[in-house]
């Protein structure tokens, strides 16, 4: 039978049938639609409403309104954690997207010796838990027995201490580029393996190098792929949680309990018993993350438009 | 926007790899293995690590072998202490993990599927919704879901960690655009001439095409909740539920508090060696079906 | 491509409406954050109930994170046939006591029983979440136990927990370092504690001792050592905090000088490099509790036979006082389904004589019986790792002279918390610790004040 006449065919019974296939399609989205009502807009409203209500130790339960989320707003512990979230971002993720970004394109390229062998060396500390990575690296920074400082030793130098106050924001930002560059970099190289192979062979014709043809034509043609890598950085960077809650137990006098918004919610909740206000930080930091991501996209795009 | 068919990419690939493969170059090698040596050496370090005892740990080189060989003894104790706990945290973590991305990438197949291949009322806004939510941070709605669970009664139960892990807003995304590749219309249009109901159009021919996204869907969502620790950590207070990731931090802990504990550096370190083993394996053994699946859905925003 | 351009736009548009709107739909929540169960109010049991409930079969959930107390339980059980107890670990330190206020905001799924240490009584005492052992009997057992640990879990009218160890808190030292500076064992009081700082750096180049920069726990035994009791709590809504009292303050002056001039490490303890610290010489002795001695054994095996046991040097030779640092007791909770059976086990685990014989001798936990305190089996253990030592006697000599009024606020966890990132940055940094004393104070304040609490500060 040919197109055509599946059509005609087609025709004649469309309104009853769109109307089958629209119930099928509910059908087919309903589960995923319940359980994204239940599990992330529905815990979204309740720390919204739960934010709404004060209790103290002595005292018990009073209704707020909105004096939670407003202080929140006007917070130090809370202000201080975004700030050193906002520095970690700045730094920390133009260093993992380029890494990843960098031997996504080197591997791209064909110019890499044994290059599937060293993609899945760099990939595989994604498949490495952050509470593994976190202990490990714990340990890697110590500063006396660890190899870093038997490195610095053998040479005769005074290994710095990983986990003083001055160097423990940068030590973590060393976890997160460990975990999750290959992550970066495996979204990447898929992204450039489907590049037609059409327009690199007219970038050579021209004489284009491997430099300049990255530069102008795989680069913008993955640009969708790097800012989806950025939204994750985002959201990623503002909600950390795992590698600064263990590095406390080995350096606790240099991370309070508001080193990041997100641990400052939890010892919220947990340690000063304080669930409503801990939902009111986790609203906010939410709504938050969300603003930045779409800043993130909007200036994304400005610049390609530009 | 341009589609490119998960066909020709594959094609493209292995004529330019067959092409290039002529012309490595001596610095772009050494630096992509430079990079390659930094993601692997602290991996390096912990295996050798597994095989020192405690005292070798930390009065011997990183990177050398111990004075004895203690891997076994390291084992032994990783899988006996706390009456062997350790076996029942792997068994909770592929529990949870499998259980949690089996049923994330059934909803996002069905929803995938569902939004590739036909059109109904309020599409573009529902998954306009659903695209955004890509943005909500997961782990500051763990503290909610946590308030909210513990209301009903459901903290402390596999639930409490299984139920929040199977929203995979990425994964629907990610299915959408397979489903629109992989699944050619002209299939669907055949099998409803033949008189093939909607759902069994899906599971028949959609289903099957639709494999290897599906299994890249799987392996993200099975690496996000076996490597959760926040919500398994304010979820769970029993021990015997625990995940390797809470329960390997606990051990950690215990080795950092005060009276009554003691020093279990070298079973944390052979236990979160063993922890990792798994999950590389899984992503070596698969890597053709994810690689592929990611491929296609990556550029198309 | 470009034509998909404003799509995420849109959806956090149509994100935050759905959210707005079901905001305002839901504001009639019913409350489900209600907790803390009534104040219990049981008759006093007589010893017919007693038999009844020991017969009638049982299960108690007791969250510990004791080594091996599943020992201890067996014994109970076979004595008690028909009661079941099911030991769980739920983890060590801050974590446990999350565990269970997780479970009683639940209102399900928690214990009967709990290990507690003593600092965390009065914050369960706090919102009614124990049971009142007076009323099970408990008062019978009392004369059991050490005065000082009794006072620890108990007031006029009520009796929280009972003991089960304790911490004492003493000194551990290197002979061979200390006799290398010249020094003839552990010095008597704080000022030759100085001088001999002095001598031990000058002589070895290590450092008398770690004042470790993350241990409220520690610290604070130096101050109840001291006499500056800086904490009071009266049952309900009246707090007493004076963390900087003047006595308070001698105290961390005098540290204020050891730390500035370099003759103390600062090292947070219980971490890979303080565990160095102490099995390679870098620290010369350690102000540790009771449970301590075995612990370094565990973890310093290398150095066997080079410690020995003091007391702590004094602040007045002749009238030796001490503090205490960690130990534990087992509570009931309010809420148990079976208070009389959970009240039995809590006693009996701590008061059978084969039970605390076997925890003082198996496990080491430092007792809080007299009885085990004063018994030959106990005191006259000699350790080879301390030179073949009776290190048991020093320390059931130092229990003696722990002073009995300390006490503890209902908010421990935010005191312990808060130490880090005041007086314990400023010892981490080897900074101005009278200033970081302050701001804990301020700090400890603050909050007690936020929650409702009246404070008094003096």
């Amino acid at each position: 039978m040919t197109i055509s006449a599946q059509k005609a065919a087609q025709q004649g019974r469309r309104t009853s049938l769109a109307r089958g296939r629209s119930r099928t399609a509910y059908l087919l989205l309903t589960p995923f639609i319940l359980v994204f009502l239940a599990m992330l807009v529905v815990p979204l409203v309740y720390s919204g409403y739960l934010s709404m209500f004060k209790r103290t130790l002595v005292g018990g339960e009073t209704f707020v309104g909105l004096q939670n989320i407003i202080s929140v707003f006007t917070d130090q512990r809370f202000l201080e954690g975004v700030g050193r979230m906002t520095v970690f971002f700045v730094v920390q993720v133009p260093i993992m997207l380029g890494l990843a970004l960098f031997i996504a394109l080197a591997l791209d390229s064909g110019r890499v010796r044994a290059a599937r062998a060293s993609r899945l060396a760099v990939f595989i500390p994604y498949a490495v838990p952050g509470v593994v990575a976190t202990l490990m690296w714990g340990y890697l920074y110590g500063p006396d027995f660890s190899p870093i400082a038997q490195a610095f030793k053998a040479v005769g130098l005074t290994p710095p201490d990983l986990l003083s106050s001055n160097l423990i924001l940068a030590s973590m930002m060393n976890i997160v580029t460990w975990e999750f560059v290959g992550y970066n970099m495996i979204i990447m190289f898929a992204a450039l393996r489907t590049i037609p192979l059409e327009s690199l062979e007219a970038a050579q014709i021209d004489g284009a190098g491997q430099i300049r043809t990255a530069l102008s034509i795989k680069i913008p043609a993955i640009r969708q792929a790097i800012m989806l890598t950025l939204i994750f950085s985002v959201i990623g960077t503002f909600q950390l949680f795992n590698e600064p809650s263990l590095l406390s137990k080995i350096a606790p006098n240099v991370i309070g309990t508001s080193y990041t918004p997100n641990l400052y919610a939890y010892s919220l909740a947990f340690v000063n018993q304080d669930p409503n206000y801990a939902a009111a930080v986790a609203f906010v930091l939410g709504a938050l993350i969300m603003t930045v991501s779409y800043v993130v996209q909007l200036r994304g795009r400005r610049k390609v438009s530009a | 926007m341009s589609f490119f068919s998960t066909e020709t990419a594959r094609k493209s690939k292995s004529l330019s790899d067959v092409r290039r493969r002529k012309r490595t170059s001596k610095l772009t090698t050494v630096l992509v293995w430079a990079c390659a040596a930094y993601f692997l050496l602290p991996l390096l370090w912990l295996a050798i690590s597994s095989t020192k005892s405690n005292s070798d740990l930390f009065s011997t080189f990183g990177f050398a072998f111990g004075n004895e060989f203690a891997l076994f003894d390291n084992i032994a104790s990783v899988f006996t202490f706390q009456d062997g706990v350790f076996l029942r945290w792997v068994g909770n973590t592929v529990l949870y993990a499998g259980t949690s991305a089996l049923i994330a990438t059934a909803l996002a197949t069905a929803a995938g599927y569902a939004f590739a291949k036909y059109d109904f009322g309020g599409k573009a806004a529902i998954f306009a919704v659903v695209l955004g939510s890509i943005m909500i941070p997961l782990t500051a709605l763990a503290l909610p879901t946590y308030l909210m669970f513990s209301g009903m009664g459901l903290t402390n139960t596999p639930w409490a960690v299984i139920l929040p892990s199977v929203v995979s807003p990425f994964g629907v995304f990610l299915m959408r655009v397979y489903a629109t590749d992989s699944v050619p219309d002209q299939v669907i249009e055949a099998a409803r001439i033949d008189g093939s109901s909607e759902l069994s159009i899906f599971f028949r021919f959609g289903v099957p095409l639709m494999a290897p996204g599906m299994v890249t869907v799987f392996l993200f969502a099975l690496v996000a909740t076996w490597n959760n620790y926040f919500l398994p950590l304010i979820m769970l207070s029993d021990s015997a539920l625990y995940p390797l990731t809470v329960g390997l931090a606990q051990w950690q802990s215990m080795s950092a508090a005060g009276g009554g504990s003691q020093a279990l550096f070298s079973t944390v370190i052979t236990g979160s060696f063993i922890s990792i083993v798994p999950l590389i394996v899984v992503f070596l053994y698969l890597q053709k079906f994810w690689q592929s699946g990611l491929a296609a859905g990556s550029v198309k925003e | 491509m470009s034509t998909r351009t404003n799509k995420p736009i849109r959806a956090i548009a149509a994100l935050t409406a759905v959210g707005a709107l079901t905001l305002a739909a839901c504001s009639s929540d019913p409350d489900t954050e209600n907790s803390s169960p009534e104040p219990v109010t049981s008759p006093a049991v007589d010893d017919a109930a007693i038999a009844e409930a020991m017969s009638t079969p049982t299960t108690i959930d007791f969250w510990t994170w004791v080594p091996d107390i599943q020992n201890e339980v067996d014994l109970f059980e076979a004595e008690y046939p028909d009661i079941t107890v099911n030991v769980q670990n739920v983890g060590q330190g801050g974590e446990h006591y999350t565990k269970v206020r997780t479970a009683l905001e639940a209102g399900d799924g928690g214990p009967d029983v709990m290990q507690m240490e003593y600092q965390y009584v009065s914050s369960f005492v706090l919102t009614n979440s124990l049971l009142n052992l007076k009323e099970y009997g408990a008062d019978g057992v009392q004369d059991q136990f050490v005065p000082w640990v009794w006072s620890q879990v108990s007031d006029d009218a009520h009796v929280w927990a009972i003991p089960q160890d304790s911490g004492p808190v003493g000194t551990l030292y290197r002979e061979d370092i200390f006799a290398e500076a010249g020094l003839d064992g552990s010095p008597e009081t704080w000022a030759e504690f100085a001088s001999a700082a002095q001598q031990v750096k000058e002589e070895t180049g290590s450092y008398i001792t770690n004042f470790a920069s993350n241990e409220p726990g520690a610290f604070l035994s130096l101050l109840w050592q001291a006499g500056a009791s800086p904490f009071s709590f009266d049952g309900s809504e009246t707090l007493g905090i004076s963390l900087n009292n003047d006595r308070s303050k001698e105290v961390v002056a005098y540290w204020q000088d050891l730390v500035q001039n370099d003759l103390v490490g600062v090292d947070p303890d219980f971490t890979d490099t303080w565990y160095q610290g102490l099995a390679n010489g870098t620290y010369a002795s350690w102000q540790t509790a009771a449970w301590g001695p075995l612990f370094l054994q565990g973890t310093a095996a290398d150095t066997s036979g080079l410690w020995r046991a003091a007391p702590l040097p004094q602040w007045d030779a002749s009238a030796p006082s001490a503090g205490n640092w960690g130990g534990s007791s087992t509570a009931v909770l309010a809420n148990t389904d079976a208070p009389i059976a959970a009240s039995e086990f809590a006693k009996w685990l701590n008061t059978n004589a084969e039970s605390t014989e076997m925890f003082a001798n198996e496990q080491f936990l430092f007792p809080t019986r007299t009885e085990i305190l004063e018994s030959p089996e106990f005191t006259s253990d000699e350790l080879e790792f301390y030179g073949g030592q009776r290190v048991n006697e020093v320390f059931a000599e130092i229990s003696a002279t722990v002073d009995s009024d300390f006490q503890w606020l209902p908010i421990a966890d935010y005191v312990f918390g808060s130490f880090n990132e005041t007086i314990g940055a400023a010892i981490a940094e080897r900074g101005d610790l009278l200033a970081g004393l302050d701001e804990w104070q301020a700090d400890v304040v603050e909050y007690a004040t936020a929650q409702g609490f009246t404070v008094v500060e003096s």
